[in-house]
């Protein structure tokens, strides 16, 4: 979990130009940082290669639209890394 | 309704590709050609006694050139929309009359979007070059569908890629 936030935050802070050291576990990376929509694609794709994964935001932002889960759960780092891990680990236990 | 005529660019109408040359969706790679037209109402204002393409018209004949690429590779069930253009560089005029070989490549497939690296060339050289994002969606309306239907007809897409 530490060394997902540690690449998660570098991404966020290199991609949108945020001092690093405001981006904590907690930050919510549309509320508290003002990370929009597009400037999101650019993260995406990030951590999508660091981590070799393809992070689900269509489900994602679906289930947030259907009031199915809040931006909470996928956008506050210390869960978005959370999901990461997941996917991370489904996609080794495949391989 | 315009009917969408076969040959050369018509700018006033976005219409920036003129044939699909090859598509491999295995690689997933595509390079089209287009005629710069000798004349259009474009080149009046830009520049007059000096015609040249703008360079937002060559970045959109690249982010058309991946559309179609992305276009295949959704199988036409999902329609990309531009979304960010990054390291674009126009590396020398491109006057009338010129044939461009555009040619693109995808560089990621996320959830929802796709980013592909698009170049422009003249005579075998780099004239343009780019990183394209783009968003997709499913079709939002048949309009756009039937629309998008028509230009690949005309621009000669290879329905056959879609059955492999």
């Amino acid at each position: 979990m530490s060394s997902t936030f540690d690449q998660v935050a570098t991404i966020i802070a290199e991609t949108c130009d945020i001092p690093r050291d405001t981006i904590t576990p907690d930050s919510h990376a549309i509320d508290d940082l003002g990370i929009d929509s597009l400037d999101f694609l650019d993260i995406a794709f990030a951590i999508d290669k660091a981590f070799g994964i393809k992070l689900p935001l269509e489900k994602w932002t679906q289930e947030v639209n259907d009031g199915k889960a809040t931006t909470e759960q996928y956008f506050v780092l210390k869960n978005l890394c959370a999901r990461i891990d997941e996917l991370v680990a489904a996609k080794n236990a495949g391989a | 309704m315009r009917v969408p005529s076969r040959g050369a660019m018509q700018l006033e109408y976005f219409q920036l590709i003129d044939r699909i040359l090859d598509l491999n969706l295995d690689e997933k790679t595509i390079t089209v050609e287009a005629q710069v037209p000798k004349q259009s109402t474009i080149f009046e204002g830009h520049f007059p006694g000096y015609p040249i393409m703008p360079g937002v018209l060559l970045i959109e004949s690249m982010a058309q050139t991946s559309g179609w690429l992305l276009l295949a590779l959704f199988k036409f069930e999902r329609m990309p929309f531009l979304a960010a253009v990054k390291e674009a560089k126009m590396r020398g005029f491109v006057p009338p009359g010129e044939l461009l070989t555009i040619e693109a490549n995808l560089v990621h497939e996320g959830s929802g979007y796709a980013i592909t690296d698009a170049k422009i060339k003249v005579g075998g050289k780099l004239r343009c070059n780019s990183t394209i994002t783009f968003s997709h969606v499913p079709f939002p309306n048949p309009d756009l569908r039937g629309h998008m239907d028509a230009v690949a007809k005309r621009i000669g897409f290879p329905q056959q890629a879609l059955q492999s």
